[in-house]
């Protein structure tokens, strides 16, 4: 049998693109990409998908109006993850969502919700850890600087938080695995890609010191756990966390 | 003295205090200020111990009036004292909260000159920090028992959270322990406090009135230091949440750290594992409907080390089990062992679309190691022995004490 895949220039909208084409081919693609880097095999099709936005629109509009605004919140999450699959599952979910309509959400047993369900809450989780775990080191010129390397593509989604919170003070949040940067000036935050217009220098040592000092003092050496702290706190995140660092 | 020792001494005193959790307020911020309380709180980091940072945890000073045979800072103890000024304590926690290392404050404070005289200095301080800093972040203050009540209410308009440890969990205990500590000490102003917040709630309906303590109040028990049994601590949780409308009740595994013919030995551990059944029965407590004599009485006063309080339950219930799970209402399926509260109402939400099968219980990762025993999908057992507590047993105990340990402290909020 002849497998089909769709490829995607890997942004959701190409996504949504490619479920349209899926649905006015009358198509089931076995893969959608997220992008162009695929594997390609003996027995394979390839349809590449141009990125439509009147296309996509119509498919975001079919999901708001036939299912919902919050499906719609989880398969972007879902998106984010950057998972392989991600393509395919979303295509899967919302085929199932337009038969089945909003209680789709519901139907945790079947194996394309729960696919959403699982990437969805991935993201969520992730989102959640780094509201806590992102480090800000204020640099020479007064502008704090946070580097992370997150599994997911979460930058978007952790912004706004730190925008409300962190408002008074200029800051620049940089995902060094895909080199997407969230700036904010004091007003608005600004998403873009590449490197920070900002020299990463040795500074900020008195907080750090501070911070370390007080990770240490506040252990209780009778308990030590660190197999529980793993658990909390993958040892994959803690090479940007100052007080992980000797 | 600089900061970076006083920083020391002072979080390692406090840090013996369980709650670190910024739960419960939500508080946003204002223009030019900075900060604000995110509703489920934020864990910032995990210490080697595996208990969350959320909070700047710490003492205003360790100099102590008072003897308390369990506390490391009793006065008799010789070890190095000291205290911050407000400006120092505000300036830490701006600055950490700036790094995004920390959520807020959580400040205690040692018994220096008299309960009042202490009380003042910490509302100094968060006033500072709320008037001048213009923090809005999260803010838990510890109430000094025998404070005066005006301090106390001017303490919980500045603050998030409140919180008066109970410390041992009966009067005897105390008398003991804590001889300058009396029991009304600490009940008056826990059920002051109660009353101001029912108050607020009722008043910020109506005239958006500044709030009192919106996150609510906790306690803090000591468990091993005294011959008191589960049942006894139990109960006590069980009416402090009803009477006095706690948040959270926290437990805190005694750790010798001083020699006293009326307490363990120093060379004896912190009694982790009873630490953790403790918080198990407060979960089912709180979350699952579950009353203290249900899970314990006379006859039975005390937890089992191998088996968790809900497996326990359900092992001296078996009359009530199997439960189908496509039929039983969502009470039942949260006290079947090994299905917790959020599973259960997946688990109702997903058989309105249809019925489920074993298979589609493995599937929504329904973790079914335990549950397996106790359950049946359209009428079938899949437990492949008899309900038999004796039988069972053995398949729902704890191998090995380790594996418990591990996930001990995986409650703390």
């Amino acid at each position: 049998m002849i497998r089909m895949i769709y490829v995607t220039d890997g942004s959701f909208e190409g996504i949504l693109t490619a479920v349209f084409e899926a649905y006015s081919n009358k198509e089931e693609p076995d893969t959608i990409t997220l992008g162009s880097d695929y594997q390609l095999s003996l027995g394979t099709e390839i349809r590449e998908i141009a990125t439509d936005a009147e296309k996509s629109d119509r498919v975001w509009r079919g999901i708001q109006s036939r299912i919902s605004e919050k499906c719609l919140e989880d398969l972007y999450r879902a998106y984010l993850s950057e998972h392989p699959q991600a393509g395919l599952y979303i295509y899967r979910y919302v085929r199932l969502g337009l038969k089945l309509g909003r209680k789709v959400e519901g139907y945790l047993q079947h194996p394309d919700v729960q696919a959403i369900h699982d990437l969805s809450r991935r993201v969520a989780s992730e989102v959640h850890l780094f509201l806590g775990l992102l480090r800000f080191r204020r640099l020479k010129n007064g502008i704090f600087y946070a580097c992370y390397e997150p599994d997911s593509n979460i930058t978007q989604l952790i912004a706004g938080h730190f925008a409300a919170r962190l408002s008074d003070q200029p800051w620049i949040i940089h995902d060094k695995k895909r080199d997407v940067l969230a700036l904010y000036n004091g007003v608005e935050v600004v998403f873009a890609t590449g490197l920070p217009p900002i020299a990463e220098e040795a500074c900020d040592e008195e907080y750090e010191a501070l911070w370390k000092q007080y990770f240490k003092a506040i252990a209780i050496e009778s308990r030590r756990n660190p197999k529980l702290q793993r658990s909390f706190m993958p040892a994959r995140y803690w090479k940007n966390l100052a007080e992980k660092q000797l | 003295m600089n900061l970076l020792d006083k920083l020391q001494i002072l979080a390692d005193s406090a840090k013996y205090d369980v709650s670190c959790s910024s739960s419960g307020s939500n508080r946003s911020n204002r223009p030019g200020g900075i900060g604000n309380a995110s509703l489920p709180g934020i864990c910032h980091s995990w210490s080697d111990d595996g208990r969350c940072i959320s909070l700047l945890k710490i003492l205003f000073t360790n100099v102590c009036i008072y003897d308390c045979k369990y506390c490391v800072n009793r006065s008799s103890n010789d070890i190095r004292r000291a205290s911050f000024t407000p400006d120092e304590l505000c300036e830490l926690t701006i600055q950490f909260y700036r790094r995004n290392y920390i959520e807020g404050l959580f400040l205690s404070s040692a018994v220096v000159k008299s309960p009042d005289y202490t009380m003042e200095l910490m509302i100094r301080t968060l006033k500072k920090l709320r008037h001048e800093y213009r923090f809005n972040g999260y803010i838990h203050i510890k109430s000094i028992p025998g404070a005066d009540m005006r301090l106390v209410y001017e303490a919980g308009l500045l603050a998030d959270r409140m919180s008066i440890n109970i410390e041992l969990p009966s009067a005897a205990g105390l008398k003991l322990l804590a001889p300058q500590k009396e029991p009304v000490a600490i009940l008056k102003p826990m059920d002051f406090i109660r009353e101001r917040i029912e108050e607020s709630r009722e008043l910020v309906l109506y005239k958006g009135s500044q709030s009192f303590v919106p996150a609510g109040q906790t306690t803090q028990l000591i468990v091993g230091a005294t011959r008191d049994s589960d049942l006894k601590i139990l109960h006590l949780s069980e009416h402090l949440y009803s009477r006095y409308q706690l948040k959270r009740v926290y437990y805190s595994a005694y750790v010798p750290v001083n020699e006293d013919e009326n307490l363990p030995s120093v060379h004896t551990g912190p009694p982790l594992l009873r630490e953790h059944r403790i918080y198990q029965a407060d979960w089912l407590l709180r979350f699952y409907g579950f009353k203290a004599h249900e899970l314990l009485d006379e006859g039975h006063p005390n937890f089992d080390a191998h088996l968790d309080p809900k497996c326990d339950w359900a092992l001296r219930h078996l009359d009530q089990f199997p439960v189908e799970i496509n039929k039983a209402p969502l009470e039942m399926l949260m006290r079947v062992p090994g299905i917790g509260h959020r599973m259960a109402s997946r688990i109702v939400r997903a058989r309105r679309v249809g019925p489920l099968t074993f298979e589609d219980l493995k599937r929504m990762r329904v973790v079914l190691k335990r549950a397996r025993y106790f359950i049946t999908c359209n009428g079938r057992y899949y437990g492949g022995v008899d309900l038999d507590a004796g039988l069972l047993y053995p398949l729902l105990a704890d191998k090995a004490d380790k594996k418990v340990m591990a996930g001990q402290i995986s409650l703390f909020g």
